[in-house]
C-alpha cells in the first residue's frame, strides 16, 4: 500500500530572469514501510522532490496523494498539521535549537502537539533511548558530538511514531565511522518499527544499504531501481 | 504556555549581552516613567498648596446672587454680616479659620506720584497664617494691628510711588454709591509677590480700615475659608452649602479648584509634557527592541525554518517571538521598579532644594512621591511597548517560507 503518491510533480524556480527546472514530471509512489534513497549528483533536484514530497514546498503542477488523500491543495495550516503528525524530519546540519536540551529538543516535536509535559518529556526520554542516547538527556547541542546530535535529530524525527520519516543528506557532516553507524540506526528503527525511510543523498553508502534507489537528473526521474540496490535482508 | 515562556526565556539568555542592553532601555524607560511620575506629583502638591495660600484657603463663600455669574460680574457683591456667616462656618469641626476680603481698587499716592492698585482688606492675624502673603515680606513687617491705618504694598508698586516702609501714602478709592474716599496709610510692609504683574499693583489693608474706607462695614466680597485637610474640600463644600442655607443664610461656595484657573493651566502642560516625553521614550524603547529582535530572527531564521517544518504552526512561531518582547519587558520593569525604588531613596534622602513652583513663592526640597499606579503604569506601557516592538520581527519570522529558512545561510 502507497503512503506516498506523487503524480507529475513539476516544480520551477525563477534565479533573476532565468527560469530553472528544480524538479520535472516527478511520478512515484512509497510503499509503507520502505527504504527509499533520492540519489543523483548535486542539481539534480533531489532536495526539491524530499521538500514537495515533504509538503514543505507546494508544486507548481501534479497531485501528491497521502495515504490516498490528495494533500495538493492543502493550505499551511494543513500541511503543518499533516508534517507534525504524520512526517519526521533530519537535515544534515542537524538542526537542533541551541538553548533547549537534548530531551526538550526531542519534546519539542510533541510540545507543538500541544501534549502534556509528562508525556512529551517521557516519549522523548524514551526516543532518546532508542537511538543510544539514554543518559545525555539534559545535555545541550553543544555539549554533544556530530553524530550525538544527528541522533537527537533522529530521536525528534522519530518520537511523533511518524509513518515516513524523511532525512535530506543526513550524513553528509558525519566521518565515515560515525555515517556507520547512523546508517545501523536507521536499518534498525526501520526494522524495528516499520517506519518508512525517504532519503535523499549521493553517499555511496546510503545508496548501497537502500532498498530503493530513485535516481534524479536535472529534475526528472531516470530511473527507480530496487533489484540493483544493495538492500539488505 | 510554561514551554514556550521557558524557550523564550532561554533564548534571552543566549544572547546576553543584547538582551542587557536592550533590557537595560526598559529599565531607564520604566525608572523615567516612576520618577517624572513621582516629581510631577510633588510639583502638583507645591502647586495645589501655593494655589490654596494664594487665596488664603481651601472654601470661598460668596454672596447668594453670584450663582452663575462670572468672577468679575461676582466680585462687586457684597456678603452681609460675615460675622455671623464666619461664628456658623467655624463651628464645623473641619475649619480652621474662616476670613473676610474685602477686593477693590483706586489710586494709591504718595507725594507727587500716584499708581494704580488692586486692594485686598483683610484680617491681618488671619491672613499671615493662611496666606503666603507673609512669605514675600521683603522689608518691614507683616500687618498685625486690625484697627492701625497701616498697608502692604507689592514692591513693584512700591516702587512706582517711590515708597518704604514707614512713609505714608493716600489709598483712594470709590464706595460702592460711587462717592470717593481716601485714608492715609504708613507702609508697614513691602512684599516681593512671584507674578510681577499682581506685584506691580498688589496692596493690603486691615479689613477694618478698607470697610472704612469704602463705607462697607460689616460687609464682605468672600469669607475664604482654611480646612485642616485638603482632602475634605468637597465634603465640606457641600455640608456647609446646605447647612447654611438650612440656616437661612445661603451662600455660593466655591472650592479653591474652581476658581484655580493658573492651576489648571499648569497642570495641563505638565501632563502635556509628561505625556509627550512618555511617548518619545516609548519610541525609542520601541525602535531599540524593534531592531534587537529583527537581528534575533535574522539569525535564527534555519532555526525558525526548522520549527515550521516539524510542523510547529506559524502562530505559535509568532508567539514565541512575542513573549521574548513581553518577557523582557517584564523582567526590565522588574530590576527598573527595584532601580527607581533605590533611586527615590538616594534622592529623597539628598535634601536638593527646588525653585518655588509657578506662582509658587517659596522652593521646597526635592522630594519624589511613591506613585503605586505610575508603577502599575510603567508595567504596562513598558510590556505593551516591547509588544509592539517584537509584533513586526515575530510576523516576519511567522510568514518565512521553511523551504527558505531551511536553506538561509
Amino acid at each position: 500500500m502507497s503512503i506516498l503518491e506523487a503524480r507529475g510533480l513539476t516544480k520551477t524556480y525563477h534565479v533573476g530572469s532565468e527560469k530553472v527546472v528544480g524538479v520535472s514530471d516527478a511520478t512515484l509512489a512509497l510503499e509503507a514501510g520502505s527504504f527509499t534513497v533520492l540519489a543523483g549528483p548535486s542539481g539534480s533536484g533531489k532536495t526539491t522532490l524530499l521538500n514537495l514530497l515533504g509538503v514543505l514546498d507546494q508544486p507548481d503542477s501534479g497531485t501528491l496523494l497521502f495515504e490516498g488523500c490528495d494533500v495538493s491543495g492543502f493550505g499551511e495550516r494543513a500541511r503543518a498539521r499533516l508534517r507534525r503528525e504524520k512526517l519526521g524530519f533530519v537535515f544534515q546540519a542537524y538542526q537542533l535549537v541551541p538553548v533547549l536540551s537534548a530531551e526538550e529538543n526531542v519534546a519539542l516535536a510533541l510540545w507543538i502537539r500541544g501534549l502534556p509535559e509528562e508525556e512529551c518529556a517521557s516519549r522523548a526520554c524514551m526516543a532518546l533511548a532508542a537511538v543510544g542516547l539514554a543518559g545525555l538527556e539534559d545535555r545541550r547541542p553543544d555539549a554533544l558530538s556530530g553524530g550525538q546530535r544527528q541522533r537527537v535529530a533522529v530521536a525528534r524525527a522519530l518520537v511523533g511514531e511518524p509513518v515516513l520519516i524523511l532525512a535530506d543528506e543526513p550524513t553528509a557532516s558525519l566521518d565515515s565511522e560515525t555515517s556507520k553507524h547512523l546508517l545501523d540506526l536507521f536499518e534498525e528503527l526501520h526494522r524495528a518499527r516499520g517506519v518508512a525511510f525517504l532519503f535523499s543523498s549521493h553517499d555511496p553508502r546510503i545508496v548501497e544499504r537502500a532498498e530503493r534507489r530513485i535516481s534524479l537528473q536535472d529534475g526528472r526521474v531516470v530511473a527507480d531501481d530496487r533489484a540493483a540496490t544493495g538492500a539488505r535482508p | 504556555m510554561s514551554r514556550w515562556v521557558r524557550l523564550a526565556a532561554r533564548n534571552l539568555r543566549r544572547h546576553a549581552r543584547r538582551t542587557f542592553l536592550t533590557g537595560s532601555i526598559v529599565v531607564v524607560g520604566f525608572v523615567a516613567v516612576t520618577m517624572t511620575s513621582g516629581f510631577v506629583s510633588q510639583t502638583f502638591s507645591s502647586l495645589k498648596a501655593a494655589t490654596i495660600r494664594g487665596t488664603g484657603g481651601h472654601l470661598r463663600l460668596l454672596d447668594p446672587r453670584a450663582a452663575g455669574k462670572t468672577d468679575d460680574e461676582a466680585a462687586i457683591l457684597l456678603l452681609d454680616d460675615w460675622q455671623g456667616l464666619a461664628a456658623i462656618v467655624k463651628k464645623d469641626p473641619r475649619v480652621v479659620q474662616a476670613m473676610p476680603k474685602l477686593s477693590f481698587f483706586g489710586l494709591v499716592a504718595k507725594g507727587e506720584k500716584s499708581a494704580a492698585y488692586i486692594g485686598t482688606g483683610t484680617i491681618p492675624a488671619l491672613e499671615k497664617n493662611a496666606s503666603l502673603a507673609s512669605d514675600t515680606v521683603v522689608s518691614g513687617t507683616f500687618l498685625s494691628n486690625p484697627d492701625a491705618d497701616e498697608v502692604m504694598l507689592g514692591s513693584g508698586l512700591a516702587r512706582a510711588l517711590g515708597a518704604k516702609t514707614g512713609d505714608l501714602v493716600t489709598v483712594m478709592a470709590t464706595t460702592p454709591d460711587g462717592a470717593l474716599n481716601a485714608v492715609d496709610a504708613s507702609v508697614d510692609a513691602v512684599l516681593s509677590y512671584p507674578i510681577k504683574e499682581i506685584d506691580d499693583r498688589l496692596l493690603f489693608l486691615p479689613y477694618a480700615v478698607a470697610s472704612k474706607l469704602l463705607r462697607s462695614e460689616g460687609k464682605a466680597n468672600t469669607l475664604v475659608v482654611l480646612l485642616k485637610d485638603d482632602a475634605d474640600v468637597d465634603a465640606t463644600a457641600r455640608d456647609l452649602s446646605r447647612s447654611l442655607e438650612a440656616k437661612g443664610r445661603p451662600v455660593v461656595v466655591k472650592t479653591w479648584l474652581e476658581t484655580a484657573a493658573f492651576y489648571k493651566q499648569v497642570k495641563l502642560l505638565y501632563i502635556a509634557i509628561f505625556f509627550f516625553m512618555g511617548l518619545v521614550l516609548s519610541t525609542v524603547v520601541i525602535l531599540a527592541a524593534a531592531n534587537t529582535m529583527t537581528m534575533s530572527v535574522f539569525e535564527r531564521t534555519r532555526e525558525i525554518g526548522t520549527l515550521l517544518a516539524i510542523g510547529m504552526e506559524r502562530g505559535q512561531i509568532r508567539t514565541v517571538f512575542l513573549l521574548e518582547g513581553v518577557l523582557l519587558g517584564v523582567v526590565g520593569s522588574a530590576v527598573g521598579a527595584a532601580a527607581s525604588f533605590v533611586l527615590r531613596l538616594i534622592l529623597n534622602a539628598s535634601g536638593i532644594m527646588l525653585p518655588p513652583p509657578p506662582g509658587g513663592t517659596r522652593g521646597n526640597v526635592l522630594h519624589v512621591d511613591f506613585i503605586p499606579l505610575a508603577y502599575g503604569l510603567g508595567f504596562a506601557i513598558m510590556s505593551l511597548t516591547l509588544l509592539i516592538a517584537a509584533w513586526w520581527p515575530a510576523r516576519r519570522a511567522a510568514r518565512l517560507n521553511p523551504v527558505e529558512a531551511l536553506g538561509h545561510v
